[in-house]
């Protein structure tokens, strides 16, 4: 992998900062919600962060607003000292394909691909040649330990399996950061484990970023630290289990 | 949870689920605009056809005439006859004539002057100002007996217009019979000296007053002989005596006496004294019956040898009567023709609906037409009437036809009839004779449009069936959409009946609104195509009102909403079933075909249903010998057999293969057999081994292109992954669109039943689309093949009568002068019998006792062709240097061959010269055969055109056929056993049959015509540079629908033209004879190619030439009454295409609406495909498809079904054409410009359909997509 593996955690770089983040839906009309009301926040790369907060509290909006899967109202999010939020609409199209990486609670998988057609997908966007962009997708799930499940549609796999196959289609153009929206919420705890395992070797291996929401406490501290959302603003950050050595 | 709650659901369904809801109404409303709107098409299409045929009948349903040809009925049969049609709105007498037509220099050499009562019935509707459109007061304008009306038509005929200011005058001519008196005396004047029978000088005197003749003898046998020939023809049986008044020496004896019409002679005196001679009155009575020929003579003996002499101051012919004695004049007629000026004081509008429409030349008050037709009777007869028109209904313009009605009618007053005395035959009959010219009209429209009337059916239901695909199509798109909503009613409580009545509510909810929704749609379509046929069949102001069955139009309805609920059945169905967790979870449910057991049950039921069918033919039930008995498989109804056996068992066996071995192979052996199978028939068998199209019915048709249809697109579907894979292995090569490349193909082949559904839509309309578009050849052929074939001809001039008898110089000579561009002109002498009865074509035997001329008599047209029209100088077949060979399509005996269809061009002229060359040969005679023609029969009223089985052939005759017609059909014998020979004539027309014995009348003798039977010999060819250029072209529709014309012309050689007094001299000159050379059609070869733009230039030069007054031919003539009409062979060979272009343009609309269903259909899927995706869409945003490449995406699905649809109609278009092709004998057209609009139009409709939704979609944030649940 490319980026560099440094052991001064002051000095690692900002992957992701967000300033003054605000969002509105139904902006000016009477139904108006104000999801976010001003988010400040720093995540370093290689960091494995975790959003947490009570339902309602904004985390989905602002990991969707830090993927520009919705557009921000104001405030300013720079991933890889890139101002994303002054990408024009095609520009950010194009980022977020070779820079962020999403997995979803529901996998979001296109059901009418096999696994790694869906993993391809990412490459042949950014123009690979269809046999190397196989072969790379290929590689990438006999790593997840999807070997034998190439071929399969997705409703065919089980929802670890299903997960691993969104992992490595997030993973598979090496995105600067990774974004979960509760990736284990529709697993069991065991496959929630494992694929928590799998994120954390990501993490540890190719120094990738991070950043997962979820509401359930035993996930989030396996994050390196876990930022507390409430009422659209970051309340606390607190270290995870593993930073703090295991307690908590 | 009851019905209450299954309503809460659905009504909560419908009424939030806005986009899916609209679209499966959107559905269903234009699948019910299709159904009702075809219907209601070929309903109406059927209905105006026969409307424009029919227009000309006005408000008349039947009408009574005399039964004699040509007699009169009196006011006084009103009475009787208003008696026999009790239930009819109105009775009116109709008296009517053809007279020519003159104003300024525009003529009509025949407008039908008709003359009808001011007060006539109102049911007849009313006549309407041209200009104004206001009604017209007949009684005011109809003033005098030269004040006439003229119909719009007529004016624009006469050069008139809207504008012109009336009164005009219209110069006509009537017959004026004028009366010579001749006194029943012997002229006393013109009295000759018979040399011959005279011996000694005399002395004659020879004066009005007196003839004295005095003998000088010489010796006592000296005999002076004079003679006249001037006595009037008296029949004797008027006449009691003779009496002579003389006065003479006494020495004078004297013979007296007369020539009678039987070559015997009557003295009146026989050597008697002068004295004896003026004393006794001669008695005729023994004499009854004969008439004097015209000559008299006189000799004069003396008996003494001196001088004799004798006066004579009388001879006269008296008649004794109780009021005693009388001299009976005889009184002979001349016709006159006077020339007559009337007024044209107004014109009526002859296209809208109302009396008008019933009269196409003018009207006159019924009294006054009396009277100028009273003039050409001796006996000044003014109670005429031609016939009483009678109606039953007042609105036939608006309403449906109603031949059941008719004939009924018909029948019923035919029946009561009452039988009188006739006075001519002495016989019980029917007086009144009872026709229905609208029952006829109908029938022989019929006729026509039968075939072309099947074909718009079987179109009608294919366009229905992608009615039935697109709402079967988004019905199944429910199935998904159900099962996630399903789970979460299930999970809170609710059963599988409630959701499955939930959703049948909501189903027949959406059916009835659609119902409701298409029937207005339908409706609409309708009112749209009848304005449409309006313009294409140019039927004027008349209103062609849609016809808009009620049985049928409802069973579109409720077949439209029975379907939607039909189709959501399974849907329904699916849902209750769905398991609640994974339906939840969005789990793909996959679902096992439960009936898989009965599905196969099925596939056995229809392998031995097509067993039986097969073995059923020809096998078990031997009656119907099919195809396994007769060799080869040759005839349509053994492939009608051959497609439902073998798609039943290869549907059967593919059903039933499929639980053994793969689906996919299974399936797709049965779809390659069903389509191979109609292919087979298309391709191969039609043109090859089936040569008789006669058979073509709508369900061999219907059957052989669904089978054709369902193999191909089911075998397009069963590989569609395959194909898919195909695509995007293409497409991923190339930059920009491999994301593109990863989707469409996939989501293509992941949604096989969804995909073919809408690729169907698309084949089945095209298959349509491609045939009507090969079916209608457009192309002209080559101009060379065309001179070719017209053997040089370029235009045809008619001339309203015969040309004039100009010293010196003739009508052929001056058109030769005009332009010297003009090569050949063939001049032609035809004769149309008109009311003449006496000139009447027999089709049986005048002399034999069952002569009926009620029914035998055929008022075709008559001609003549001479050895120099059409050999020229050449003296047979073998001299190359023919004038005008034209090709026969019919041959006579000894020049026919078994199959003409290999004979080349060259050897179907020498062929045709052969058969010239027995028409022109007086010894040449040929057999009468045993045939009858089905149209014949109609046409001299044998048979009721509704009991003629059309497609059955029946020897129709059309002429041309390429088989010998007379292949295994029996010659006619006479009474010894020798077969029967005649002369030979030909024909161009399409009712008499080669072989067919018919009797032409020759010359008159006492107003009696003497037949000659011929055989028919030979027809001219149909075909070729447009038919023979004599013939009317049959084109229905056309304005010319001359009757008379339309049924051809029967033509003889000169040898028995010259012994007519019609179109030869025969007893001397009359109104109708002619002299020889004296034309009235004229062919015309000029030096320019048969379609160079110069020869309308040539065609204006001769009508301003012969139609100017008192210029031109009109000068030379002295006769303003000449008219030329020219028709150019090539326009007119253009306008016969240009009807043909125009039914096909009409079909082509027709299948195009389907096209715009399918279009609509597809923009329906479109938005349906893009909503149910929102989620798709948006993870396809998040992983970073650009917006471009998400609407490129979803267009391309829809491009690639629309081109998959355009691809397999296409060819199976093609593939049935081919058939229709080989049948006809012409070589495939392949609409190369057809199809790339096809093309482009699918790919328009796909990307015009799919792109709002996509675009909107790509709008809409990824967060907001993904949330997207269905």
């Amino acid at each position: 992998m490319k980026k560099t593996n440094q052991n001064e955690t002051d000095s690692r770089k900002a992957i992701l900062s967000i300033s003054g983040l605000h969002k509105r839906y139904n902006e000016g009309k009477s139904n108006e919600v104000h999801a976010l009301k001003g988010i400040d926040l720093t995540v370093k790369k290689g960091d494995m962060m975790a959003i947490m907060g009570p339902s309602g509290c904004g985390k989905t909006t602002l990991l969707n607003m830090i993927g520009h899967l919705d557009k921000l109202s104001s405030g300013k999010i720079i991933i890889d000292g890139v101002d994303t939020s002054a990408l024009s609409d095609s520009k950010m199209t194009a980022f977020r394909r070779d820079n962020i990486g999403f997995i979803f609670q529901l996998f979001n998988l296109f059901p009418f691909l096999t696994a790694v057609e869906n993993v391809e997908t990412p490459l042949l966007l950014s123009g690979v040649r269809s046999g190397l962009a196989r072969e790379q997708a290929k590689m990438l799930l006999r790593e997840l330990g999807m070997g034998d499940r190439l071929y399969h549609l997705p409703n065919e796999l089980s929802g670890g399996q299903q997960q691993r196959v969104a992992v490595a289609r997030a993973l598979i153009n090496e995105p600067a950061i990774i974004l979960g929206d509760e990736p284990t919420g529709d697993l069991d705890s065991s496959t929630s484990a494992e694929v928590m395992d799998l994120f954390r070797r990501i993490n540890r291996i190719n120094q990738q970023t991070l950043v997962l929401v979820t509401h359930n406490r035993w996930i989030a501290e396996k994050c390196d630290y876990i930022v507390h959302i409430s009422d659209g603003v970051v309340s606390h950050i607190e270290e995870g289990i593993v930073n703090s050595g295991g307690k908590i | 949870m009851g019905l209450k709650s299954s309503f809460m659901i659905a009504w909560r369904s419908l009424s939030r689920r806005k986009t899916k809801n609209l679209s499966a109404i959107l559905a269903v409303t234009l699948g019910v605009t299709l159904l009702v709107g075809i219907t209601i098409t070929t309903d109406t299409l059927k209905n105006s056809f026969i409307t424009s045929i029919v227009q000309g009948e006005g408000e008349v349903d039947l009408t009574i005439m005399n039964v004699t040809q040509g007699g009169y009925l009196s006011i006084t049969d009103q009475e009787t006859l208003s008696s026999l049609v009790p239930d009819a709105l109105g009775v009116m007498p109709e008296l009517s004539t053809d007279v020519p037509a003159l104003i300024a220099s525009q003529f009509d050499p025949k407008m039908t002057l008709s003359g009808i009562p001011t007060a006539y019935p109102s049911a007849f509707g009313t006549f309407y100002n041209w200009k104004t459109g206001e009604p017209i007061d007949l009684n005011s304008l109809l003033g005098d007996n030269k004040s006439i009306l003229l119909s719009s038509d007529e004016a624009k005929t006469l050069g008139l217009t809207e504008d012109s200011v009336l009164p005009v005058t219209l110069t006509t001519e009537f017959t004026n019979l004028s009366a010579t008196v001749t006194p029943p005396t012997v002229p006393l004047s013109d009295w000759m000296v018979n040399a011959n029978f005279t011996s000694a000088p005399f002395v004659l005197e020879s004066n009005n007053t007196s003839l004295s003749l005095e003998i000088q003898p010489i010796n006592f046998t000296s005999v002076v002989t004079i003679y006249t020939i001037e006595c009037p023809p008296l029949n004797l049986s008027n006449y009691s005596y003779v009496n002579v008044t003389a006065t003479g020496t006494p020495n004078a004896i004297v013979r007296l006496g007369f020539s009678l019409d039987n070559q015997s002679t009557l003295d009146v005196a026989n050597l008697t004294s002068v004295a004896a001679l003026d004393s006794s009155s001669f008695n005729l009575s023994s004499y009854a019956g004969r008439a004097l020929r015209g000559d008299a003579y006189l000799t004069l003996v003396s008996f003494d040898g001196n001088p004799a002499s004798i006066n004579i101051t009388e001879i006269a012919f008296e008649t004794i009567t109780q009021n005693g004695t009388h001299r009976v004049p005889i009184i002979t007629y001349t016709p006159e023709i006077s020339k007559v000026d009337l007024n044209v004081v107004g014109i009526y509008d002859s296209n809208r609906p109302g009396i008008g429409s019933q009269y196409k030349g003018g009207i006159i008050r019924l009294e006054y037409l009396q009277d100028w037709l009273s003039l050409k009777d001796p006996k000044r007869e003014t109670d005429l009437i031609s016939a009483f028109l009678v109606s039953y209904k007042s609105d036939h313009f608006i309403l449906e036809i109603n031949q059941d009605f008719l004939r009924d009618k018909l029948k019923q007053v035919e029946n009561s009839i009452p039988e009188q005395l006739n006075p001519q035959t002495g016989k019980e009959e029917q007086l009144y004779k009872v026709t229905s010219n609208r029952l006829d009209y109908i029938t022989v429209a019929e006729f026509f449009i039968t075939l072309m009337s099947t074909m718009l059916t079987a179109l009608g239901f294919l366009i229905t069936l992608t009615g039935i695909l697109l709402i079967t199509n988004v019905q199944l798109m429910s199935v998904e959409d159900r099962e996630f909503q399903t789970g979460v009613l299930r999970a809170v409580g609710a059963n599988r009946g409630d959701i499955f009545q939930s959703i049948i509510i909501e189903n027949l909810f959406q059916g009835i609104i659609g119902g409701i929704l298409g029937l207005f749609g339908g409706l609409a379509f309708g009112q749209a195509v009848s304005i449409y046929l309006v313009s294409l069949f140019g039927t004027g102001d008349l209103s062609i009102q849609p016809v808009i069955s009620q049985e049928a139009v409802i069973l579109s309805v409720i077949l439209g909403v029975v379907l939607s609920i039909v189709t959501g059945i399974l849907p329904a169905l699916r849902a209750s079933r769905v398991k609640i967790v994974e339906a939840l979870r969005g789990i793909k449910v996959e679902f096992k075909e439960k009936s898989s057991r009965n599905l196969a049950a099925l596939g056995v039921l229809m392998i031995i249903g097509g067993i039986i069918l097969l073995l059923n033919n020809g096998i078990i039930d031997t009656s119907t010998q099919v195809f396994w008995s007769s060799e080869g498989w040759d005839t349509l109804a053994e492939w009608r057999f051959l497609m439902m056996g073998f798609g039943l068992l290869t549907g059967g066996m593919g059903i039933v293969l499929s639980k053994f071995i793969d689906r996919v192979k299974a399936f797709n052996i049965a779809a390659i057999t069903l389509w191979v199978i109609p292919s087979v028939l298309f391709v191969v068998a039609m043109g090859n081994w089936i040569t008789d199209i006669t058979g073509l019915s709508l369900e061999i048709l219907v059957l052989g292109i669904i089978e054709i249809m369902i193999g191909s697109i089911l075998f397009v579907a069963l590989n569609l992954p395959i194909l898919m894979r195909g695509l995007r292995g293409v497409l991923i090569k190339m930059g920009g669109v491999k994301g593109v490349a990863q989707i469409s193909p996939s989501l293509i082949s992941s949604h096989i039943t969804r995909s073919t559904l809408t690729f169907a839509i698309f084949a089945v309309i095209l298959t349509l689309n491609v045939l009507v578009a090969t079916l209608i050849p457009t192309s002209l052929g080559t101009a060379i093949q065309l001179e070719d074939d017209s053997k040089g001809v370029d235009m045809v001039i008619f001339l309203n009568k015969p040309e004039a008898i100009i010293p010196g110089t003739n009508y052929t000579s001056e058109l030769y002068k005009l332009d010297n561009r003009i090569t050949d002109v063939i001049g032609f002498k035809t004769f149309s019998p008109s009311q003449d009865y006496t000139k009447y074509v027999s089709l049986s035997d005048p002399t034999s006792p069952d002569f009926d001329a009620a029914t035998s008599l055929l008022p075709i047209g008559l001609g003549e062709f001479t050895t120099k029209e059409i050999r020229g100088n050449a003296s047979n077949y073998l001299d190359p240097n023919w004038r005008y060979p034209f090709f026969l399509g019919d041959l006579p005996d000894g020049v026919r061959e078994p199959d003409l269809s290999e004979l080349s061009d060259a050897d179907l002229e020498e062929l045709s010269k052969k058969g010239w060359d027995d028409f022109f040969n007086t010894d040449y005679t040929m057999a009468a055969y045993n045939v009858t023609s089905g149209l014949l029969s109609i046409f001299s009223g044998e048979t009721d055109l509704s009991e003629l089985d059309i497609l059955g052939g029946g020897g129709a005759g059309f002429g041309g056929s390429l088989e010998d017609p007379l292949e295994g059909v029996a010659t006619l014998k006479d009474n010894d056993g020798n077969v029967i020979k005649n002369p030979i004539v030909f024909t161009d027309s399409f009712i008499l049959p080669l072989g067919l014995q018919v009797w032409l009348p020759m010359n008159t003798t006492n107003g009696i015509p003497t037949y000659q039977a011929f055989t028919v010999g030979g027809s001219l060819d149909n075909q070729r540079a447009g038919g023979f250029p004599l013939a009317a072209s049959l084109s229905i529709g056309s304005d010319d629908s001359d009757y008379q014309s339309l049924l051809g012309t029967l033509y003889m050689p000169d040898y028995w033209a010259n012994q007519t007094n019609y179109l030869g001299e025969a007893n001397g000159k009359t109104l109708t004879s002619r002299e020889e050379n004296q034309y009235n059609v004229y062919l015309i070869k000029t030096s320019l190619a048969i379609d160079d733009t110069q020869l309308e230039e040539i065609s204006q030069k001769i009508e301003k030439f012969t139609n100017t007054n008192g210029e031109g031919y009109r000068l030379l003539a002295d006769d303003n009454f000449f008219v030329a009409s020219t028709s150019l062979i090539y326009s007119r060979i253009e306008s016969t295409l240009e009807l043909t272009d125009r039914i096909g343009s009409f079909l082509q609309i027709y299948v195009t609406f389907g096209l715009v269903i399918g279009a609509v259909g597809m923009a329906v899927i479109s938005v349906r495909n893009v909503s149910e995706r929102k989620r798709e869409i948006g993870m396809m945003r998040a992983i970073g498809f650009p917006r471009s490449q998400v609407i490129l995406s979803v267009l391309l699905e829809l491009v690639v079904l629309g081109v998959i649809g355009l691809l397999i109609g296409t060819a199976n278009g093609l593939l049935v054409s081919v058939g229709f092709a080989n049948m006809q004998g012409v070589s495939l057209v392949i609409p190369w410009k057809d199809l790339g609009l096809y093309l482009s139009v699918i790919v328009l409709i796909a990307i015009g359909s799919g792109s709002l939704p996509a675009f909107v979609a790509s709008r809409i944030p990824p967060a907001e997509a993904l949330r997207y649940v269905g």
